[in-house]
């Protein structure tokens, strides 16, 4: 059986299988969602109108046994950039997806009622059922509840709160294995176009599957076992390394320390009362409350970053807390304390938001005087506004931009009106020319691996330094490359520092594939990749001004370097040229 | 000269002479003439340099040759600790 895509028309409540293009047959995850965004989508459609189109691909070698590589990518119009969106998570419900051979799901069309569906997905059948009985309900006890109903193997995506009310920093929620509403393609408001056709869960059921096609099953096996070698002994990937250990969170100390980690929105890059919230301090809670640390989000992953935090007692499991969420929830509200952020990530889960999106959002909204910076309960309320569906709620819901500017917040820590994620670009200046450049809107991961060595990635690696163009367009180009493959991005560092690793890399997607690709090829793949992405922002109305970074971070010195963001705006060009 | 140390993760096993407060990083000032770069921390308090990933003096990534003045403050962080975009760090190992 040939891959094939699941298109849903939402209009009519259609569904049908189609072939999958050939002209396709090399794109996987960010590679084929944003091809099809550009090809299928208008870019001056409303986003969160019937011309929208959202679209979820596994990646290339997602449901093999190629270790860490249970991505999914979701794209579409963005109702927070207004530009082209991608957003991806690592889920069983992606490798279920991929040994169903399903490419892509493209949804289309919007339906005109009120009503809500869900989606059922088997080997030869889509279906729709109601999923009315869900509006308005939190995602833990909901998917608590589509597991009884559908079983406890299927694979759950879905939309909570926030998308109900077309909040634009509402994300798309997968399950983890343990079926917790805690794997989130998060960003750009992807939950918001989900529901704003009337979807509301997509549920996969994948008995009966073929498993992923291998066309060259001695360069798949052989790829798989270089890059398991590799992450099995680089210090970062291995069991016992930084990410097994201590998960994402291991970088909040390390980024307080070199004076880059954004406390109270954006005001300050340091401040001591971080070590409370800790990879280290969460780490040891973990053990002592009976969550589980390491975890791993998709099974087959090596490196295993995830973990389950809980109450004490090991009761009321949350999930994963990312470095990024703790980072936004916490120190840049000014909260140091881990019950507090781990029940506001709670809430993020529960509402379906973006942890980024609503960390920047609630340091504005302290700003704003709609709490005090440090004030976790009240924060809390906050999320309840949103709960509740109230006006309030729904200024909160549309996120870090629209909530300063209904506060009258002038420092708006966003581009392309996404939230900056948790490192403050005035002190990392290379992150802060991918912020301001990457397609994406403010976004960490668009600029976040592969090797210089290998990659042949330009630029000083001096924090400091203001030359920076060269080295944040390769890193893009090398990620969205990485995006396509279904492979976690943390791959990188150990196939930046092992050749074989890479080569690893390469020879599982020529496996897959039955292509000859060679790791010279992977530069110019990426290229594509991001070509297409600005060729659609181009269309939407984007231009080299939005490709800046907030007044303040040109103006505002960060303390304890006391510098500014100095990078030229002729720099910033330079990463895409004329 | 006075220096703050913040010493975080499995180093923290390496001074005995200090409360450890669960698994916040040790925080300790040291007074003595004979410090004159991160080698000479790493000595004193018995800590081999592959013992270590990540070194910050006053928020930057540096050596082991990085020379410390009167005032600076540095972090030590452990070998599993090590994971940094190091394409956007250099390290400064002296001055």
């Amino acid at each position: 059986m040939p891959k094939r895509i699941l298109r849903v028309n939402m209009d009519n409540l259609e569904v049908k299988f189609e072939d999958f293009p050939a002209g396709f047959a090399a794109l996987g995850g960010r590679g084929l969602t944003s091809t099809i965004v550009e090809k299928e989508v208008d870019p001056l459609c409303h986003p969160l109108g019937a011309n929208n189109k959202l679209v979820l691909a596994p990646g290339l070698v997602t449901g093999t046994l190629a270790p860490s590589s249970g991505r999914i990518s979701v794209g579409c119009k963005s109702p927070l950039t207004g530009g082209i969106k991608e957003a991806n998570a690592g889920t069983p419900f992606s490798q279920q997806l991929a040994k169903m051979r399903i490419a892509a799901i493209i949804v289309e069309g919007k339906h005109k009622g009120p009503e809500y569906y869900t989606l059922k997905v088997s080997m030869d059948k889509a279906e729709f059922s109601s999923a009315d009985k869900w509006v308005g309900k939190g995602l833990y006890d909901t998917y608590k509840n589509l597991f009884k109903e559908y079983g406890k193997k299927v694979g759950i995506c879905g939309v909570g709160i926030a998308a109900e009310l077309l909040g634009a920093s509402s994300g798309i929620c997968f399950n983890d294995p343990e079926g917790l509403p805690s794997r989130y393609a998060g960003r750009g408001g992807v939950g918001a176009v989900m529901a704003s056709k009337g979807l509301k869960f997509i549920i996969v059921d994948d008995t009966g599957a073929p498993g992923v096609e291998i066309l060259n099953e001695e360069a798949f096996k052989e790829g798989a076992q270089k890059l398991r070698k590799a992450l099995t002994t680089h210090d970062v990937t291995k069991p016992g390394g930084a990410l097994n250990s201590y998960g994402t969170s291991v970088l909040v100390n390390i980024i307080n320390e070199a004076g880059g980690l954004p406390q109270r929105n954006f005001s300050t890059g340091q401040d001591d009362r971080s070590e409370k919230v800790s990879g280290e301090v969460k780490a040891a809670e973990i053990k002592k409350r009976g969550g589980q640390r390491p975890h791993f989000c998709n099974p087959g992953c090596i490196i295993q970053c995830s973990e389950v935090w809980c109450k004490p007692g090991g009761k009321d499991p949350v999930g994963c807390l990312e470095y990024e969420s703790v980072w936004s929830l916490g120190p840049n509200c000014g909260i140091y304390n881990l019950d507090e952020v781990g029940e506001l990530n709670r809430a993020c889960n529960d509402l379906g938001l973006d942890t980024i999106e609503a960390g920047g959002m609630m340091g504005v909204a302290m700003e704003g005087g709609l709490a005090e910076f440090g004030d976790g309960k009240k924060a809390l309320k906050l999320m309840d506004e949103i709960r509740n569906k109230t006006p309030l709620g729904r200024i909160l819901a549309n996120g870090t931009a629209f909530t300063a500017q209904a506060m009258g917040v002038t420092r708006v820590p966003v581009v392309k009106g996404q939230s900056l994620p948790a490192y403050d670009p005035r002190a990392i200046k290379g992150i802060g020319v991918t912020y301001a450049t990457t397609p994406q809107g403010a976004d960490h991961t668009a600029g976040y691996a592969i090797a210089t060595e290998i990659m042949g990635v330009g630029g000083t690696a001096d924090p400091m330094d203001t030359s920076k163009a060269d080295l944040s367009r390769n890193l893009q180009i090398a990620t969205a490359a990485v995006d396509a493959t279904g492979y976690c991005l943390f791959i990188a560092f150990a196939i930046l520092d092992i050749p074989e690793g890479l080569e690893g890399v390469v020879d599982t997607l020529n496996g897959v594939l039955g292509s000859n690709l060679t790791v010279a090829d992977v530069p110019g793949y990426g290229q594509s990749i991001i070509d297409v992405e600005r060729k659609f922002n181009k269309a939407a109305g984007f231009t080299k001004l939005d490709d800046r970074l907030p007044e303040f971070f040109l103006k505002e010195k960060l303390a304890p370097h006391n510098t500014v963001f100095e990078v030229s705006d002729a720099e910033l060009d330079k990463v895409w040229g004329p | 000269m006075t220096i703050l140390i913040k010493i975080f993760g499995n180093l923290r096993n390496k001074i005995k002479d200090v409360e450890s407060d669960g698994a916040l990083p040790l925080t300790i000032q040291i007074n003595s003439e004979k410090i004159d770069r991160i080698s000479d921390i790493l000595q004193k308090f018995s800590i081999e340099k592959n013992e270590t990933s990540h070194i910050f003096v006053n928020g930057v990534y540096a050596g082991f040759k990085k020379k410390v003045n009167d005032g600076d403050r540095v972090g030590l962080f452990s070998k599993n600790q090590a994971l940094l975009y190091k394409w956007y760090f250099k390290r400064e190992e002296d001055d």
